[in-house]
C-alpha cells in the first residue's frame, strides 16, 4: 500500500536538509522535510513515516521533544542527529527515545547504513521465534507483542529486538559489543551506551521494580542476561 | 662585621619557617638569658645584703658584748676575763668565726681563721677606729668579713663568716635558671615552629592550588580566609584564578566554536559529494577529476575539523574517557582490522592473552589507527603491529618501512602541526599534524605514554610505542 519507505527528516539548516534528502533520495527512499518540531510533528501526524531524522538543535521545541512527543504516539525507528559524541545529549536523545544517533558531520552512507540496520530490525521483529517465558514474563516474537503477568507491554522495535535477542539464549551472558552487533548492525567498536540507555528504558517498562531487576540483569564486567 | 655579612647571606638560603624558627629560638634565648642573669643577680645581691646585715648587727653585739666583758686598759689586770673564754661565750652561727685583738694581741675561735685571714685593708681601717666589712677569698671561697673596733680596750673585734653555702645556693639557683633558659629555648623553637607552619599553611595551599592549575585543574580555588590579611591574598589568588580559566576557556571555546561552525558547511559538502559520487559514471573526465579532488579535500577537511574539536576539548580540559575494562589483543585486533585496507601483522605476545587495560575503546583504537595512518603517510605503510608485556605494562608498538625518525625530531613531532623536518617534502602534504600530538594527548589521558624510536629489527623504519599501564586482575 505505501510506495518505498518514507523517511522524515527535522533539520533546520535547508541546506544540510536539501543535501541530506538528496543523498537519501539516492538510495531510492521518499523523503519529507521538516525545518522546525512543530513541523515536524504536524508532518509525523498527517502521515507516519517509517523512519525519523531528528537533529537536537531545533528552534522552538527541540529535538528531545520531538523524539518523545513521536514515541508517545509511535514506535517508528528515530535517528538522532547530535553535535557531539562525547557530551551528555547523546545519552539524553536515547532516554527521550531514539533508537540510534548520528554526530555531525555524518556521511549519508552512513546514515543509510542505520536507516536500513533499523529497518531490519523493524520488520525481522515481526517474524520468527518461539513464544518465550520468563517467569512473568510472556515474549511473543510471532505477534511482536510481551505481557508481564498477562498484561501487555508496549515496546519500540530496538526494545523489543533487545529483549527477544536476550531471551534467545536464557541465561546466556551477552556482551555489549555482541547486543551492538547484533541489535544495532555496529561492530566492536560501536557506542556501549545505546545497549546501557536501552536496558534502562527495556527494564522500565519489563520489571515490576526497575531499580532492582529481576529480569534483565547486568553482570559485572561482562554484560547482560535474560532471566526468569 | 665581616662575620654579620656571612650570616646574612646565608639566611636567605633558609626557607621562611626555618627562619621564622630561628628568629623565635634566639629571641627566646636572649629573653631567657636576660631573665636568667637579671633574677640570679637579683638574688645573689638580696642574699648578700642579707648576710652582709646580719652579719653586721651579730658583730656589732659581740663587739659590745666582748667589750663589756674586758673592761678597759684602767681596770684591774686580774678582773680581765681570758679573751679566750669571752670568745668562747659569743654566740656565732656555724660558718661564722670571731676573732678577737686585745692590746694587739689576737685570739681566734678556730685557728685556721686569724689576725693573718683578714685583709690588711680592713684591718687597719678598723684598727682606724672605723667599723668596715669586707669581702675577700680564702682558696676560692668567698668570706665576708666584718670588723668593729673596740675602743675602750684598745683592740678591735672581727667576724669573718664563709659565704660558700651562699654560693652553693647561687650555683643550684643558676643551674636551675640555666634549665628554664634552655626549655625557655626550646619552647621558643617549638613555637616558632608552630607558628611557622601556621603562618606557612595558607601560603601552602596557595601552592598546592597554583600547582593544580598548573597540571590542568582549572577550576581550583583557594578558600576565603577570615584573616584580612591572608584574604587579600586569597581573594587575589582567586582573582588570578579566574581570570585565567576565563583566558584558557576563551581560547579553547573559540577553536571549539570555529569547529562548531564548521560542522554544518561540511555536512552539506559531505552529503551533497556523495550525491555527486553517485553521478560519477555520468561525468565527463575532467569533472571527475575535480570531484576526486573534493572528495579526498573534503574528507581531510572533516579530519581536520575533528581533530580540532578533540583538540580543543583537551585545552578546556572537558575531554573525559569513557573508560572500560578491555581485553588489550582484542581491542588492538579490532583497531588494525577497522583501520586499514592493508593487511598488517599483528604479534601478540603469549602471556598478553587476556590481560585487560582500562581504556576508552574507540579513542584507544582512533589512536591505533592515527598510528597505522602516521605510517601510510610518512613510513611507507605499517609492517607490523607488535603487542608486548613488559612489568606491569602492556606495549602496543606500531612498525613502518619509512625513513624513520630522526633522534633530534623525536619529541617534537608530538607537538601540534608538527610533522618533523623530513615529513612534508616526501609525498604533499597529507596530513595537518594533529594526529601524533592528539595520540599523545589521548595516551597521556589514559596514564600511559608514548614515544617513536628506531625499528626493533635494525632495519630502516620508525617504531611508534605506546605504554599503557595493565589492570590488575
Amino acid at each position: 500500500m505505501t510506495v518505498g519507505t518514507r523517511i522524515l527528516s527535522v533539520e533546520d539548516d535547508e541546506r544540510i536538509r536539501t543535501a541530506v534528502k538528496l543523498a537519501l533520495e539516492d538510495e531510492g527512499w521518499a523523503v519529507e522535510e521538516a525545518d522546525t518540531g512543530e513541523e515536524a510533528l504536524n508532518a509525523f501526524q498527517r502521515q507516519p513515516s517509517d523512519v525519523v531524522l531528528i537533529d537536537i538543535m531545533l528552534p522552538g521545541i527541540d529535538g528531545f521533544d520531538v523524539c518523545r512527543a513521536i514515541r508517545r504516539v509511535s514506535d517508528v525507528p528515530i535517528v538522532m542527529v547530535t553535535a557531539r559524541a562525547d557530551t551528555h545529549d547523546v545519552v539524553a536523545g536515547l532516554e527521550a527515545g531514539a533508537d540510534d544517533y548520528l554526530t555531525k558531520p555524518f556521511a549519508p552512507k552512513e546514515l543509510s547504513a542505520r536507516i536500513r540496520a533499523l529497518l531490519r530490525r523493524a520488520r525481522s521483529s515481526d517474524s520468527g521465534g518461539s513464544h518465550l517465558r520468563f517467569g512473568d514474563l510472556d515474549i511473543i516474537p510471532d505477534e511482536g507483542v510481551v505481557r508481564r503477568g498477562g498484561e501487555e507491554i508496549h515496546l519500540t522495535k530496538t526494545e523489543f529486538r533487545l529483549l527477544v535477542e536476550l531471551g534467545s539464549s536464557p541465561g546466556r551472558v551477552f556482551s555489549r559489543e555482541t547486543l551492538l552487533e547484533r541489535v544495532w548492525g555496529y561492530g566492536y567498536f560501536g557506542d556501549g551506551r545505546l545497549v546501557d540507555v536501552h536496558v534502562r528504558r527495556l527494564r522500565t517498562k519489563v520489571e515490576a521494580d526497575a531499580a532492582n531487576p529481576r529480569h534483565v540483569v547486568t553482570v559485572r564486567g561482562l554484560g547482560y542476561k535474560l532471566q526468569a | 662585621m665581616s662575620r654579620l655579612r656571612v650570616i646574612t647571606r646565608l639566611l636567605p638560603r633558609l626557607g621562611l619557617r626555618a627562619r621564622i624558627t630561628i628568629a623565635f629560638t634566639v629571641g627566646a634565648l636572649l629573653m631567657s638569658a636576660v631573665l636568667a642573669g637579671a633574677t640570679l643577680g637579683l638574688t645573689r645581691q638580696n642574699l648578700l645584703d642579707q648576710r652582709e646585715s646580719a652579719a653586721t648587727v651579730r658583730t656589732f653585739r659581740n663587739a659590745s658584748s666582748a667589750e663589756q666583758q674586758i673592761p678597759g686598759r684602767s681596770d684591774d689586770d686580774e678582773r680581765r676575763a681570758d679573751p679566750t673564754e669571752v670568745l668562747a661565750t659569743l654566740q656565732t652561727p656555724t660558718g661564722s668565726n670571731p676573732i678577737l685583738e686585745v692590746d694587739g694581741r689576737w685570739y681566734a675561735r678556730a685557728p685556721e681563721i686569724g689576725e693573718d685571714t683578714l685583709p690588711g685593708a680592713l684591718r687597719r681601717t678598723v684598727e682606724a677606729g672605723q667599723p668596715a666589712l669586707m669581702r675577700f677569698d680564702i682558696e676560692g671561697t668567698t668570706q665576708l668579713a666584718v670588723g668593729v673596733p673596740l675602743d675602750d680596750i684598745d683592740g678591735a673585734y672581727f667576724e669573718v663568716v664563709s659565704l660558700g653555702e651562699l654560693e652553693e645556693t647561687l650555683e643550684s639557683i643558676s643551674i636551675s635558671l640555666l634549665a628554664a633558659a634552655l626549655l625557655t629555648t626550646m619552647a621558643g623553637a617549638a613555637v616558632g615552629w608552630w607558628a611557622a607552619r601556621r603562618v606557612l599553611r595558607p601560603l601552602r595551599g596557595i601552592g598546592d592550588a597554583a600547582h593544580a592549575i598548573a597540571s590542568g585543574h582549572l577550576d581550583t580555588r583557594v578558600e576565603a580566609s577570615d584573616d584580612a590579611d591572608l584574604a587579600t591574598l586569597a581573594d587575589s589568588f582567586n582573582e588570578m584564578a579566574v581570570a585565567l580559566e576565563e583566558r584558557i576557556q576563551r581560547d579553547a571555546r573559540f577553536a571549539s566554536n570555529v569547529s562548531h561552525e564548521l560542522r554544518s558547511p561540511l555536512m552539506t559538502l559531505a552529503a551533497s559529494i556523495e550525491v555527486l559520487e553517485n553521478q560519477r559514471a555520468d561525468m565527463p573526465d575532467r569533472a571527475r577529476a575535480a570531484l576526486d579532488l573534493m572528495v579526498a579535500d573534503i574528507e581531510r577537511f572533516q579530519q581536520l575539523v575533528e581533530d580540532l574539536l578533540e583538540i580543543s576539548r583537551f585545552d578546556a580540559g572537558v575531554m573525559h574517557l569513557d573508560l572500560e575494562e578491555v581485553r588489550v589483543d582484542e581491542l588492538v585486533i579490532q583497531a588494525v582490522t577497522n583501520s586499514t585496507d592493508v593487511d598488517v601483522p599483528v604479534d601478540i605476545d603469549s602471556d598478553l592473552a587476556g590481560v585487560v587495560v582500562k581504556a576508552d575503546k574507540r579513542r584507544l583504537s582512533r589512536v591505533i589507527a592515527n598510528l597505522l595512518d602516521n605510517a601510510g603517510k610518512y613510513g611507507e605503510g605499517a609492517t607490523r603491529v607488535e603487542l608486548r608485556k613488559r612489568g606491569d605494562d602492556v606495549l602496543i608498538a606500531v612498525e613502518d618501512d619509512g625513513p624513520g625518525v630522526p633522534v633530534d625530531d623525536r619529541e617534537s613531532i608530538f607537538f601540534r602541526f608538527n610533522r618533523g623536518t623530513s615529513a612534508g617534502r616526501r609525498r604533499g602534504i597529507d596530513g595537518v599534524g594533529l594526529g601524533l600530538s592528539l595520540v599523545a594527548e589521548h595516551i597521556r589521558l589514559h596514564g600511559g605514554s608514548v614515544w617513536v624510536e628506531d625499528r626493533a629489527d635494525g632495519q630502516s623504519g620508525a617504531r611508534f610505542v605506546i605504554e599503557l599501564p595493565a589492570e590488575a586482575s
